[in-house]
């Protein structure tokens, strides 16, 4: 799907800037960007989609060299949702504001109305509302809502669930994951909360000045402390109680499965029956 | 890059009184005002460019001037074919297009505003908006609210400034070719951009005011300011070099 | 400290009332946490707490709010922000300086102290965050984190006795998170400073203070301490309020009966717990 090679950034004031950074994301993945602020999550992400273009080295986006091709159609095959709706929403209602994108990449009108309507019926949105003063949470969702209506190829979270409530997020959260399991979406999520990290990625790429420190399925990610530690991020507290105790939850990595472990020794032990 | 936001420093400039700054600044661009020489009109650019220079701020001299030049270009085209005394120097047929008293109007009136703009705009570099307020504040006696006023409005530019770039890419992520060569249709792009950059400037406004009064601001009086603006020997001699200037100029040039 | 007795408030452009009926005692040296989902009126207690409600914004204010014996309504912001100081989220907005000294002589000059103690406290509160280098530093050349030092040590330095902050770590990561937190609760132990809260981050609210206040749709539903507030864990899933995935895990072992201690909020804790449970030698 997308596929950095040798791809190196900075901006001219000399903040972050990425390094000779390599991977590849294949179609339907759901990766998590991780490190502490100023690693350059948000500058891979805004590479992705041709917002920032490459100093040296090439990002393929389908094949497509992102040097070459204009964001505005990058934008086509990329939706992008930002950490902050209010930068995105500049319709006075709800019904427009979802369908400008699609207005804007020149989709046809029958076609516009079918999927605003079947947009406001999945994310709980009224078409008249004025965007404006609705709560931060509806306002990310009319955002999610316009990104989707595109139905990208990949999908991109900056900071998805800042300023959001737990089941605002958990309710945007689970609908991604629908879309990723069912339409096969590519996602790339930029997360400081491990625990959502832990329960939706499938893969984790860990970010350190600019450089790839770690990458590999959640699972192994999640385990290796040392990893966290140097990337400056906060290990999911699961995880890192069942390292607390070595290899004897090796396999733990949930609430349900540390419970039904813990639950596993008292049993498996005559001396101290349940 | 920003071309009005202060540059650090301990040059001579730097040193002087916020006020003796400010003053020295307006005297230079009415001494350029008064004078009506096209080569004075150059060589004051070219001493200020040098009076920065020396004190560090060459290139920031340079690129302003570069970009000054551009309006000077615009004034002095308008006022190539306003000005219609002298004799004939480009004609159409029978329609005399610019004549030599409009060139040299033009030029004069060019450099002026080049020559008049340069020190203030370099104000900005060697002075820090506080510092500036503060001084007017307990020296000139102005009332602390404007000083207050100017110092929040230089501070929010690049804020909004930032705030608009996030704003377009996200608009540019949906798709809006901003890349386009046509400037009819970039405005009609940018302009709804506005809404946004209106929503989050309302919002920013507010909390800067209910925090300001949190903490005080309506107890301000104008001996409150805790930093002191003395006058010193170098603040006089800088008054006194530059009232020199405007005479010079108001009386040969 | 401050009392808040049956207040209700409802915003002039709205048709539900923000707080209903709230009655809160906070006392010296308290450390309490607000939390709540979005619009439960987590922000528009606070800015009822320092008395921001009812003179920034209008509404309908029913009840009353004490600040040290000050009733908020009667008396201006001026009489009691030397009380009360408050750090709010948008970090670039609250700032009125550009230069870090300059915003924190700010309060201090607008407040009088006299210029031979204006230089003593400029550079206290500037120690006592540990932000001493950054004294010259232009505002805008700082990151999220050191911003955040520079609001709290502009209100630090005013030497209030109250300091309400509105999620101060809302756009900072979690390690500055932490940070942030530490300092609040040194100043909280070490000076005594009474510290308000409202936070969305329940693992930090969980490991830092001493009281956790709930609030759902305007109404206060806990006020206690954290560890027993935590333990109504079912009711935090209908409110729609996550909890730390240690305080589940000891919630289902004391269903099990397995374990009768508390609720666990760190996982330090839960290893203790875990041990105890295993009966695993210490």
């Amino acid at each position: 799907m997308i596929r950095f090679e040798h791809v190196s950034f900075g901006y001219p004031h000399g903040e972050t800037t990425i390094e000779d950074l390599s991977f590849h994301i294949k179609k339907g993945d759901f990766i998590a960007l991780i490190g502490a602020n100023g690693a350059g999550k948000s500058t891979v992400s805004r590479l992705c989609n041709g917002l920032l273009r490459p100093l040296s080295g090439h990002i393929y986006l389908d094949g497509q060299d992102t040097l070459t091709t204009p964001t505005s159609l990058l934008a086509r095959k990329v939706g992008f949702l930002f950490q902050n709706p209010d930068r995105q929403i500049c319709e006075n209602t709800v019904e427009a504001e979802i369908a400008f994108s699609m207005k804007v990449q020149g989709w046809p009108d029958d076609e516009i109305r079918k999927r605003v309507a079947t947009a406001l019926e999945t994310f709980d949105l009224k078409g008249d509302w004025f965007p404006f003063n609705r709560s931060r949470g509806e306002r990310q969702r009319i955002a999610l809502a316009g990104v989707l209506a595109c139905e990208p190829q990949l999908l991109i979270l900056d900071e998805p669930t800042t300023g959001l409530d737990y089941l605002e997020c958990i309710h945007i959260m689970d609908h991604i994951r629908m879309l990723n399991e069912e339409k096969n979406i590519t996602v790339l999520m930029v997360s400081h909360d491990m625990e959502l990290v832990q329960d939706y990625a499938k893969r984790v790429l860990v970010l350190r000045d600019g450089k790839l420190l770690g990458d590999g399925p959640v699972k192994e990610i999640m385990k290796q402390e040392a990893l966290l530690r140097q990337a400056r991020v906060l290990p999911a507290q699961i995880p890192s109680l069942a390292l607390a105790f070595g290899d004897r939850f090796a396999e733990v990595f949930t609430i349900r499965e540390m419970h039904e472990a813990i639950l596993s020794e008292k049993k498996g032990d005559p001396g101290r029956k349940l | 890059m920003n071309l009005l936001n202060y540059v650090p420093g301990n040059s001579f400039l730097h040193r002087l009184n916020p006020i003796t700054k400010l003053a020295a600044a307006f005297l230079y661009g009415i001494a350029c005002i008064l004078c009506d020489s096209i080569w004075m009109e150059l060589a004051f650019i070219v001493l200020m460019i040098a009076i920065c220079a020396a004190a560090g701020l060459g290139t920031r001299a340079l690129r302003l001037t570069r970009n000054l030049l551009i309006l000077g270009l615009f004034m002095f085209v308008l006022q190539l074919f306003f000005v219609r005394t002298g004799e004939a120097l480009v004609t159409i047929g029978h329609f005399v297009l610019i004549t030599t008293g409009g060139l040299t109007s033009a030029l004069l009136l060019s450099l002026r505003v080049v020559a008049t703009m340069l020190p203030l705009m370099l104000l900005f570099a060697i002075t820090p908006m506080n510092d500036l307020c503060n001084a007017l504040v307990k020296k000139a006696h102005l009332p602390y609210r404007y000083a207050f006023i100017i110092t929040t409005a230089f501070r929010f530019v690049p804020l909004f400034s930032t705030e608009f770039h996030e704003i377009q890419d996200a608009q540019k992520a949906r798709g809006v070719d901003f890349e386009t060569k046509n400037i009819l249709r970039k405005m009609q792009l940018v302009a709804p951009l506005c809404v946004p950059l209106l929503v989050s400037s309302l919002e920013k406004v507010n909390s800067s005011a209910i925090s300001a009064e949190m903490r005080g601001f309506h107890l301000r009086s104008r001996q409150s300011g805790y930093k002191e603006y003395p006058f010193t020997g170098s603040d006089l001699l800088v008054f006194v070099l530059l009232l020199a200037l405007v005479a010079f100029s108001a009386v040969f040039l | 400290m401050i009392v808040a007795d049956h207040v209700t408030f409802q915003y002039a452009d709205s048709s539900d009332p923000a707080l209903k009926d709230i009655s809160l005692k906070i006392g010296d040296r308290d450390f309490i946490g607000i939390t709540g989902t979005s619009g439960a009126g987590k922000s528009t207690l606070a800015m009822a707490l320092n008395g921001v409600i009812p003179h920034e914004f209008k509404g309908d204010f029913y009840g009353s709010v004490k600040i040290d014996g000050m009733d908020t309504v009667e008396h201006q912001v001026e009489d009691f922000c030397r009380k009360v100081g408050e750090v709010f989220q948008d970090i670039d907005s609250q700032m009125v300086a550009s230069v870090v000294e300059d915003e924190i002589l700010f309060g201090l000059e607008n407040f009088g102290v006299s210029h031979e103690e204006i230089g003593a406290r400029l550079e206290k509160a500037l120690d006592d965050l540990g932000i001493a280098e950054l004294r010259t530093r232009e505002i805008s050349s700082l990151s999220g984190g050191q911003k955040q030092k520079v609001a709290i040590a502009a209100i630090l330095a005013l030497e209030p006795q109250i300091l309400v902050l509105d999620e101060p770590t809302g756009e900072l990561d979690p390690e500055s998170s932490r940070e942030i937190f530490g300092l609040l609760r040194k100043l909280n132990e070490e000076k005594g400073i009474t510290i308000v809260i409202v936070e969305q981050k329940i693992k930090l609210l969980c490991e830092y203070v001493k009281r956790l206040v709930v609030l759902d749709k305007g109404s206060l539903v806990f006020d206690d301490v954290p560890g027993e507030v935590i333990t109504h864990i079912d009711m935090f899933k209908t409110l729609g309020i996550n909890v730390p995935p240690v305080a589940e895990l000891s919630h289902l072992l004391r269903l099990d009966g397995l374990w009768n201690g508390g609720i666990t909020l760190t996982v330090t804790e839960a290893e203790k717990m875990v041990r105890e449970v295993l009966h695993d030698p210490v």
